[in-house]
C-alpha cells in the first residue's frame, strides 16, 4: 500500500508562503521586510489555485515563493537590519534613562538613511546580484530614471532629506552629461504629465519622464518611506551605471563638480568632464558650456552676476509688464554688440533656412547658436539642444549661470527661442516712433534681424522628426501644429493623425460622409432657390425639409431597408402631402447621390454576408477557441470604435474649418 | 462677616488706640451701616475700631484692605505667606506690601546696626538682667506698634509729682501709683526666706516643690554664662596624626619589593596594543567636529565598475520582469490634434466616474503654448503607485496571442461553391391527417413514402407531390416508421405500426407488372422456409421472437403482403444494403429490443441476450458486415460474421437520438437529444471529431446524403433542418472538412 499523502505537505501548499509567514521566518519587522523585498526585487506571486495554497479564507493574502524567501535568509543585509534594531533599542533605553548624551552618541553611529541621507550599508552586492550584466541594468533603467528625476525636482521635507534630493539631482545631471556626450538621446515628447525622453544606450531603449519644474503637489496617501527605499536603491544603481557609461567613453567618473556654479544655478554647467588618462587630463577637460565662460574667474563672474542680478531686480520692481522688464534687461546689460546702428525692423526678414547638410541626426543643431528667452524652460531645452549637437546656448541671466552669452543682442545667435504672445500694435508703433536713439533697445514685438525666432515646440518636433522643421509654423504667436508623440508606432488599421482622413477611413465611412455632404449641399441649394421664389412659403419649406430629413433618418436607421420599401414610403409621403394640401415636392435625387446610395446598399449587403460567413465559421470552432476569438474580437472592436470616433471628430472639425474658410 | 471678625481679633490683640489725628472725616457716612451692626457692648471700643477701618480704607483699595487684614492675623497660613512672598518678589516697588509681611520688619536690621535690642538691668539678687525690647510684631499699617507711653502726663517734669503717691495717669484716667522703692522691696524680700535652689516649680512626679541641687545649679550657671556645661569634656583635644609624612626607620614588613612592581603591566600593554592597532587600522579616528565628519562621509560614496567581470547568466524561468509602462500616446501631448480633445459629454462622463474606474487617469488637454502648461498634480502619486505595483503586485505571466483573430477561423468554402444543395421547398405533399412520423424515398428516386399519426402509409410522386397509393394499416396506432427495401429489383416498402411491421408492394406508375411480380416473389419466398425453420429453429415451448403472417385479405388486396408481429412497439427499421435483412428496434422491448429479420427465410433473430442500456437505433454498415447498435450513451459496433463486439463509440452525448453512417463507411454522425450533432471518424477515435451545437432543441434525426454529395442534414425539435457540407476526402490522412450551410 502506498504511503498516504497528507494534504498541505507538498506541491503548491509548500511552494507558496504568505507574507506573514515570511516575515515571521525572517524575524524581521514588516518595514524591514518591505525594504528587503524592494531591494532584492522579490515580488508576490499569484498561485494558480489559492485554495490549494492556503486554508485561510481571506482573499487578499499575498503569497511569495518559498524559494524566494529562503534566498532572503542568506542576505547579509538581514544582519544589518538586526543591528539596527539593537541600536534603536539602545537609543530608546538611553532616552528612557534620561541619558541624552548617550543617546546622541548612539544616534551618531546610527545607520539611518532618513536622518543622514546615507546608510552605513551599501547595496552594491544587490546591484550585482539583480543585474548580472550591464544590459540587464539598462533594461531596468526606466523606472530608475523616472524616479530619480522626480525626486530631483521635489522640495525637501522631513521625509525627503535635502541630501537625497541633491544626490538625485547630481546623478541625473551626470547621466544627462553622458547622453549629451554620447549623443544617445533619440526622442522627446512634451506631454501634459511632463517631458518624456527616450535614449538608446547600447541598443537598449530607455524611456523616462521628467516632470515640469513646478512644486509638486503631494497627495495625502503617498508613503515616502517606500519611495525612499526605492530611491536609495536607484541611486546606487544609477551611480554604477553612470560609472560604467562614463568609463565606456573614456571619461572620468565622477566628473568635476563646481559647487559655486551649482549654487548659481548652472545645473549642467556645474560639471566638467575629464578624460581618464591623467597625462592628458588638462587637455581633455571639456568645456561643458562654452569656451568664453571658462576663461572668466568663476568667483569674479559670480560677483558680477550678483551685482547685475541686484540691478535687475531693482529695475524689475519699477517695471510692470514682462515686456517692459525685458527691455530694461537689455538696457542694463553691457552690450558689446557692434550692430547698434542697424535699423530695427519689426518682424525683420527671415534669413534663408540654413540647410542641414549632415546626415547624422545627433548633429542636428551643431551649427547654430541658440538664445533662450526668459520664459522658456531652460533645463530641458539646454539638455535637448546639447544632446543634438548644439555647442552654444545663451540665455537670459535670470535662468541661471552657464550660458554662452547673457546678451540677447549677440550677433552670433542664429535661433531665438521665444514663448511670448505677440503684443498688440500700439506698443509696436511706439517702438517705431522712437527710432535711432534707442536702437539697441528692442521693443516687445521687435526682432533682431538675422536670426530665427521660434517657439520651444520647434526644437522637439525637429528632434523627433530628425530634420529641421520650417520655422514659419512655429513663429512666435503662431498657432502651433499639433505636437505628436514619437513613441506611437503606426499600426495598420489604426488611426494616424498625420495621414489625411481619406487615406484611412473605411469605405462605409467615406460613403456616409459623402452622402452627408451631398445632403447638406442639397439642403442649402433648395433653401436658396425657395427663398428666391417666395417668402410666404418659408414655413412650408421648413416642414418639407423636416419631412425630407425624416426620410433620410429612416434610411439611416434601417440599414436593411429595401429600395421598394423606400419607394412605398416616398409614396406615402406624397399622399400625406396631398392631404395637407401642399405642393408635392418631388424629391430630386441627383445621380451622384443615387450612386452613392447604391454603393452603400451594396456595402451593407456585403457586410451582412460577411457577418453570416463569420457566424458559420465561428460555429466550426471549438468552445475554447471560440471564446478566445470572441475576446480578441471584442478588444479589436473597441479599438476600432475608438478610431472611428476619432475619425468622425476629425471629419466634423475639417468640415467646420472648410465652412469657415 | 469675615472682615468684621478679623477686626475683632485685631482689637483683642492690640487694644491700644490709634492716634486720633489720622482719622479721615469723610468716612462717616460710608461706615454708618457697619456701625449699626455692632453690638452695644462694644460701644466703648467702637471708635477705635472705626479708626482702624477708616485708616485702612484711606490708604488702599478694598482688596488690599482685605488682604491686609488677613495678613495681620496671628497665624497666617503658609499659603498666604507664600503668596505674600510672591507678591513681594513681583511688586517689590510697593512699599505697602513690604510692610504687610508678617514677622519681617524691613527697618529692623538698621536698628541692629545702631544699638542693641536689650538693656541690662539688675534683678532682685543684684544679678544682671537682660531686658529685651518688646518685639515689634509689625502688623498691619493701621496697627501702630510704637511703644505707647504708659503715662499720659505729657511733657511735664516728673518732679511735679514728687509730692503725690502717683506719678501720672494711664489712658483710662486711672492713677499710676509710684512704684515701691528699693528699700521697701529689699525689706520685703529679706522678710521672706527662700531655700537654696528654690525654683517655685512643682515636681510633677512627686508633687514636692522642685528644688535644684548644687550640680544642677552649676550646670544652669554654666549654660547661663555661655560656658561648656560639663567640665569633663574637652572641646578642643589635641589632634592625633595617624598618618604622617615622616618615614619610619623600620619597615612594617621585611619582605622584599616584588618584581611585578618594576615590570610594565602585560594587561595594560595588551590594552594599549589594541588601541594602537585600532588606530593603525583606522578604526579609531582622531576627533573631528561633526560637520567635517559628515562631509567626509559624503565623499565616501565610491563607485566602480561593478560589471567588470560580468557573466551572462541564464534567466530564471520563474522570474517575471516588471512590465514597462506604456509610452505616451498622442492624446497625452500638451498640444494634441484637435480630434483627441474630449467633447463636453465625454468630459462630463469622465468627471462623473470614480477616479479608480476611469479608463484613463487624465483628460487630453490643449495648451496653445508651452509656457501655459501647468504642473501635473498626480506625478508623485502615479510614481508612488508604480512603486507599489513593483513591490506589491503579484506578477503573473499571461500569454497574449498577438495574432489576427481571423486566423483562428477555419478556411471554409463559400456556400455558393458547394452547390447543389436544396435551398427552397420544391413540393409540398398534402394528405395526411395529423403528424407525419416518417418519410422515405424509394431507391429509384421516383416515389416517396410517408407514414403518420393517422395510421396510413402513403406513397407520393416525388416530383409532382401527387398521392399515388395509400393504405390504412391501423385505426388507433400511428405509423412510426416507413422504409424502402434498398434494391432496385424490387419495390418493397416496410412500415412499422405499434408492435407490427408490414411489408408491402405499393402500386406506382413506375412499377411495371414484372417488377411488381418480382417484389411479390421476394416477399412470399420465405413462407415455405419459415414453417420449416420455425420447427427446427426455436424450441417448441418457447414463444418465437416474431410471427410472420399474411395480414389478411383486405390488406392483401391493397398490396400489403406480410405482417410481422414482434414483442414490443417498433420505432426504427433499417435495411441491410442487399435487402435480405432488416433490423428493427423497439426501445421499450427490454431484451428483445433489437431484432434482425431475414426476408428470404421469414426468420427473426434476436442477436442480444442482454444489452447495456436502452437500444435507440440500429443500422448495418454500408459496405462491411458490421452492425451498429446505439444505446442511450454509446454506439456499439458488432461483426456479424465473427459475432463479436468490434468497437464502442462514445459520442459523449447524454441521450443519442439517431445516427447515420457515411456511405464511405468510416464516418458517423450522431444526433442527440441534448441539442448536439456529433461527427465521428471511426478510424480516428471513439470520441467525436467535431461537436456542433446549432439547435436550440433536441436533434431528432441525422442523415447523410445518399446520392454522393458531401452533404448531411439534421432535423431538430426547434423546427429547423440544417444542411451541412461535410466532405470526406479520398486521402485517408486528411481530416474531413465540415461546414454548415444554413437552415
Amino acid at each position: 500500500m502506498p504511503k498516504i499523502k497528507k494534504k498541505g505537505q507538498a506541491g503548491a501548499a509548500k511552494n507558496y508562503i504568505t507574507r506573514t509567514q515570511a516575515v515571521k521566518k525572517l524575524q524581521l519587522s514588516l518595514p524591514d521586510f518591505r525594504k528587503l523585498c524592494i531591494w532584492k526585487g522579490i515580488y508576490p506571486r499569484e498561485p494558480r489555485n489559492k485554495k490549494k495554497v492556503t486554508k485561510s479564507v481571506t482573499a487578499s493574502t499575498t503569497f511569495y515563493y518559498t524559494k524566494d524567501i529562503q534566498y532572503l535568509l542568506h542576505e547579509p543585509l538581514l544582519q544589518k537590519f538586526r543591528d539596527q534594531k539593537v541600536l534603536e533599542k539602545k537609543i530608546s533605553r538611553a532616552l528612557g534613562r534620561g541619558d541624552v548624551s548617550d543617546a546622541a552618541r548612539f544616534e551618531r553611529h546610527a545607520a539611518r538613511p532618513e536622518a543622514t541621507g546615507k546608510p552605513r550599508y551599501t547595496l552594491n552586492h544587490i546591484i550585482r546580484e539583480r543585474y548580472p550584466t550591464f544590459n540587464d541594468a539598462l533594461r531596468d533603467l526606466d523606472d530608475c530614471l523616472s524616479m530619480l528625476f522626480l525626486f530631483a525636482n521635489l522640495p525637501s521635507t522631513s521625509a525627503v532629506p535635502a541630501k537625497m534630493i541633491a544626490r538625485c539631482e547630481r546623478l541625473c545631471l551626470e547621466f544627462q552629461h553622458y547622453l549629451i556626450v554620447s549623443h544617445s538621446l533619440r526622442k522627446s515628447f512634451l506631454s501634459i504629465k511632463g517631458i518624456y525622453y527616450q535614449a538608446n544606450i547600447q541598443g537598449e531603449d530607455i524611456l523616462w519622464l521628467v516632470p515640469y519644474k513646478f512644486n509638486q503637489r503631494i497627495v495625502g496617501d503617498v508613503d515616502f518611506r517606500i519611495m525612499g527605499t526605492f530611491v536609495e536603491f536607484y541611486m546606487t544603481l544609477l551611480g554604477f551605471v553612470n560609472y560604467r557609461l562614463y568609463s565606456s567613453i573614456g571619461l572620468k567618473y565622477p566628473p568635476k563638480f563646481d559647487q559655486l556654479k551649482d549654487e548659481n544655478g548652472a545645473e549642467l554647467g556645474a560639471f566638467s568632464l575629464e578624460g581618464v588618462n591623467m597625462a592628458t587630463q588638462g587637455e581633455t577637460t571639456q568645456a561643458i558650456t562654452n569656451g568664453e565662460e571658462q576663461k572668466v574667474d568663476p568667483k569674479v563672474q559670480a560677483e558680477v552676476d550678483k551685482i547685475i542680478k541686484q540691478l535687475k531686480e531693482d529695475e524689475s520692481k519699477t517695471d510692470e509688464t514682462a515686456e517692459e522688464d525685458a527691455e530694461a534687461d537689455d538696457e542694463e546689460k553691457p552690450t558689446d554688440s557692434i550692430d547698434k546702428f542697424e535699423p530695427v525692423a519689426p518682424g525683420g526678414d527671415v534669413l534663408p533656412q540654413p540647410a542641414y547638410s549632415g546626415t547624422d541626426p545627433s548633429q542636428l543643431f551643431a551649427n547654430f547658436t541658440f538664445y533662450l528667452s526668459r520664459e522658456t524652460p531652460r533645463q530641458p531645452l539646454e539638455f535637448i539642444l546639447r544632446a543634438f549637437g548644439c555647442k552654444r546656448i545663451g540665455w537670459d541671466s535670470v535662468l541661471g549661470e552657464g550660458a554662452f552669452t547673457n546678451d540677447e543682442s549677440d550677433s552670433s545667435i542664429t535661433h531665438h527661442i521665444i514663448d511670448r504672445p505677440v503684443v498688440q500694435a500700439a506698443t509696436s508703433e511706439e517702438g517705431d516712433g522712437e527710432d535711432n536713439q534707442t536702437a539697441q533697445k528692442v521693443g516687445p514685438n521687435q526682432r533682431y534681424p538675422g536670426r530665427i525666432y521660434v517657439q520651444p515646440q520647434w526644437v522637439w518636433d525637429c528632434v523627433n522628426d530628425e530634420e529641421l522643421k520650417s520655422p514659419e509654423l512655429y513663429a512666435p504667436g503662431a498657432a502651433l501644429p499639433p505636437h505628436l508623440s514619437p513613441f506611437v508606432k503606426a499600426a495598420p488599421g489604426q488611426y494616424d493623425p498625420t495621414l489625411p482622413l481619406e487615406a484611412q477611413q473605411t469605405e462605409a465611412e467615406a460613403i456616409e460622409a459623402d452622402l452627408e455632404d451631398a445632403k447638406d449641399g442639397a439642403a442649402e441649394e433648395g433653401s436658396d432657390v425657395e427663398n428666391d421664389m417666395d417668402v410666404d412659403e418659408a414655413e412650408d419649406d421648413e416642414e418639407e425639409e423636416d419631412a425630407e430629413e425624416d426620410v433620410e433618418e429612416d434610411e439611416e436607421g434601417d440599414v436593411e431597408e429595401d429600395e421598394e420599401e423606400s419607394k412605398t414610403l416616398q409614396r406615402q409621403l406624397e399622399l400625406e402631402a396631398e392631404l395637407q394640401g401642399k405642393k408635392v415636392q418631388n424629391k430630386k435625387v441627383d445621380p451622384k447621390t443615387k450612386s452613392k446610395l447604391e454603393q452603400r446598399k451594396a456595402l451593407e449587403k456585403k457586410a451582412k454576408e460577411e457577418a453570416e460567413d463569420l457566424e458559420r465559421a465561428k460555429g466550426m470552432l471549438s468552445k475554447k477557441k471560440r471564446k478566445l476569438f470572441e475576446q480578441m474580437q471584442y478588444t479589436n472592436n473597441k479599438k476600432s470604435a475608438q478610431d472611428e470616433k476619432l475619425r468622425a471628430k476629425r471629419r466634423k472639425l475639417e468640415k467646420e474649418k472648410a465652412q469657415k474658410a | 462677616m469675615g472682615p468684621k471678625t478679623i477686626e475683632k481679633k485685631r482689637k483683642v490683640q492690640d487694644p491700644e488706640p490709634e492716634s486720633e489725628d489720622e482719622i479721615a472725616p469723610d468716612f462717616d457716612g460710608a461706615l454708618s451701616q457697619s456701625e449699626d451692626e455692632f453690638d452695644s457692648d462694644f460701644d466703648d471700643d467702637k471708635e477705635h475700631e472705626q479708626d482702624g477701618e477708616e485708616e485702612s480704607g484711606s490708604e488702599a483699595s478694598d482688596d488690599e484692605d482685605d488682604e491686609g487684614s488677613l495678613l495681620s492675623d496671628d497665624i497666617p497660613s503658609d499659603a498666604e505667606g507664600d503668596k505674600a512672598m510672591g507678591k513681594l518678589v513681583l511688586e517689590d516697588e510697593e512699599e505697602e506690601l513690604k510692610i504687610e509681611i508678617p514677622g519681617v520688619d524691613p527697618k529692623r536690621p538698621e536698628k541692629d546696626d545702631g544699638e542693641k535690642n536689650y538693656r541690662v538691668e539688675k534683678d532682685a539678687n543684684g544679678n544682671e538682667r537682660y531686658v529685651y525690647d518688646e518685639i515689634d510684631p509689625v502688623y498691619d499699617s493701621d496697627d501702630s506698634d510704637a511703644q505707647e507711653a504708659p503715662n499720659t502726663i505729657g511733657d511735664i517734669p516728673m518732679s511735679f509729682y514728687d509730692s503725690y503717691p502717683h506719678i501720672g495717669y494711664d489712658i483710662n484716667g486711672k492713677k499710676i501709683m509710684r512704684p515701691a522703692t528699693k528699700d521697701a522691696l529689699d525689706a520685703l524680700l529679706d522678710s521672706i526666706e527662700v531655700p537654696k535652689g528654690w525654683t517655685g516649680l512643682t515636681d510633677i512626679h512627686t508633687g514636692n516643690p522642685l528644688n535644684l541641687n548644687d550640680e544642677e545649679l552649676e550646670l544652669v550657671r554654666r549654660v547661663q554664662m555661655g560656658m561648656i556645661p560639663n567640665d569633663l569634656e574637652d572641646p578642643y583635644p589635641e589632634t592625633v596624626e595617624y598618618f604622617t609624612g615622616i618615614e619610619e626607620k623600620m619597615p612594617l614588613s621585611a619582605a622584599p619589593e616584588p618584581k611585578r612592581r618594576f615590570l610594565p603591566s602585560k594587561n595594560e600593554a595588551k590594552k594599549i596594543m589594541k588601541l594602537v592597532r585600532a588606530i593603525r587600522e583606522g578604526r579609531i579616528l582622531p576627533y573631528k567636529p561633526p560637520e567635517e565628519r559628515e562631509k567626509e562621509e559624503e565623499e565616501v560614496e565610491q563607485y566602480f565598475d561593478i560589471w567588470q567581470d560580468e557573466v551572462p547568466t541564464e534567466v530564471n524561468p520563474l522570474h517575471i520582469p516588471a512590465p514597462k509602462l506604456p509610452p505616451p500616446g498622442f492624446d497625452m501631448s500638451y498640444n494634441p490634434p484637435a480630434e483627441y480633445l474630449p467633447t463636453k459629454e465625454e468630459r462630463e462622463e469622465w468627471e462623473k466616474l470614480d477616479p479608480e474606474e476611469r479608463e484613463k487617469e487624465y483628460l487630453p488637454q490643449k495648451y496653445d503654448s508651452l509656457r501655459k502648461v501647468p504642473g501635473y498634480g498626480e506625478v508623485v502619486k502615479e510614481r508612488f503607485e508604480r512603486c507599489m505595483d513593483l513591490y506589491l503586485a503579484p506578477r503573473v505571466r499571461k500569454n497574449r496571442l498577438n495574432i489576427d483573430p481571423n486566423s483562428l477561423l477555419p478556411k471554409l468554402p463559400s456556400p455558393s461553391e458547394l452547390k447543389p444543395f436544396p435551398t427552397v421547398a420544391q413540393t409540398v405533399f398534402r394528405g395526411h391527417d395529423g403528424r407525419v412520423r416518417s418519410v422515405a424515398i424509394d431507391p429509384t428516386g421516383v416515389a416517396v413514402a410517408s407514414g403518420g399519426d393517422d395510421g396510413t402509409v402513403r406513397v407520393w410522386e416525388l416530383l409532382t407531390g401527387r398521392q399515388v397509393w395509400s393504405v390504412k394499416l391501423s385505426s388507433e396506432e400511428a405509423v412510426n416508421t416507413v422504409r424502402w427495401r434498398p434494391s432496385k429489383d424490387s419495390f418493397i416498402l416496410s412500415a412499422a405500426v405499434g408492435e407490427e411491421v408490414y411489408l408491402m408492394v405499393p402500386t406506382h406508375a413506375s412499377v411495371t407488372p414484372a417488377l411488381e411480380q418480382a417484389s411479390r416473389d421476394v416477399l412470399s419466398a420465405g413462407f415455405g422456409y419459415a414453417t420449416g425453420g420455425q420447427t427446427h429453429g426455436a424450441a417448441p415451448g418457447k414463444e418465437p421472437p416474431a410471427k410472420w403472417a399474411r395480414p389478411g385479405a383486405k390488406l392483401e388486396d391493397e398490396g400489403v403482403l406480410i405482417r410481422i408481429t414482434v414483442r414490443s412497439t417498433v420505432k426504427v427499421i433499417n435495411w441491410h444494403r442487399k435487402g435480405d435483412h432488416f433490423a428493427t428496434v423497439s426501445p421499450s422491448g427490454q431484451r428483445s429490443s433489437v431484432a434482425i429479420h431475414t426476408l428470404s427465410k421469414h426468420l427473426t433473430q434476436i442477436p442480444f441476450r442482454k444489452l447495456s442500456g436502452l437500444a435507440q437505433t440500429a443500422s448495418f454498415h454500408p459496405l462491411r458486415p458490421l452492425f451498429f447498435v446505439a444505446t442511450q450513451r454509446t454506439i456499439r459496433c458488432y461483426d456479424l460474421q465473427k459475432l463479436e463486439l468490434v468497437k464502442v463509440v462514445q459520442p459523449g452525448a447524454k441521450w443519442i437520438s439517431s445516427f447515420d453512417i457515411h456511405p464511405g463507411g468510416d464516418n458517423l454522425i450522431v444526433g442527440s437529444y441534448d441539442k448536439r450533432l456529433l461527427w465521428h471518424d471511426l478510424d480516428l477515435s471513439i470520441r467525436p471529431y467535431k461537436t456542433m451545437r446549432f439547435h436550440s432543441e433536441a436533434v431528432r434525426q441525422v442523415k447523410y446524403h445518399k446520392g454522393g454529395l458531401p452533404l448531411f442534414a439534421d432535423a431538430s425539435d426547434d423546427g429547423t433542418l440544417q444542411i451541412f457540407h461535410g466532405k470526406v476526402p479520398n486521402d485517408q490522412l486528411e481530416n474531413p472538412t465540415l461546414s454548415r450551410q444554413g437552415a
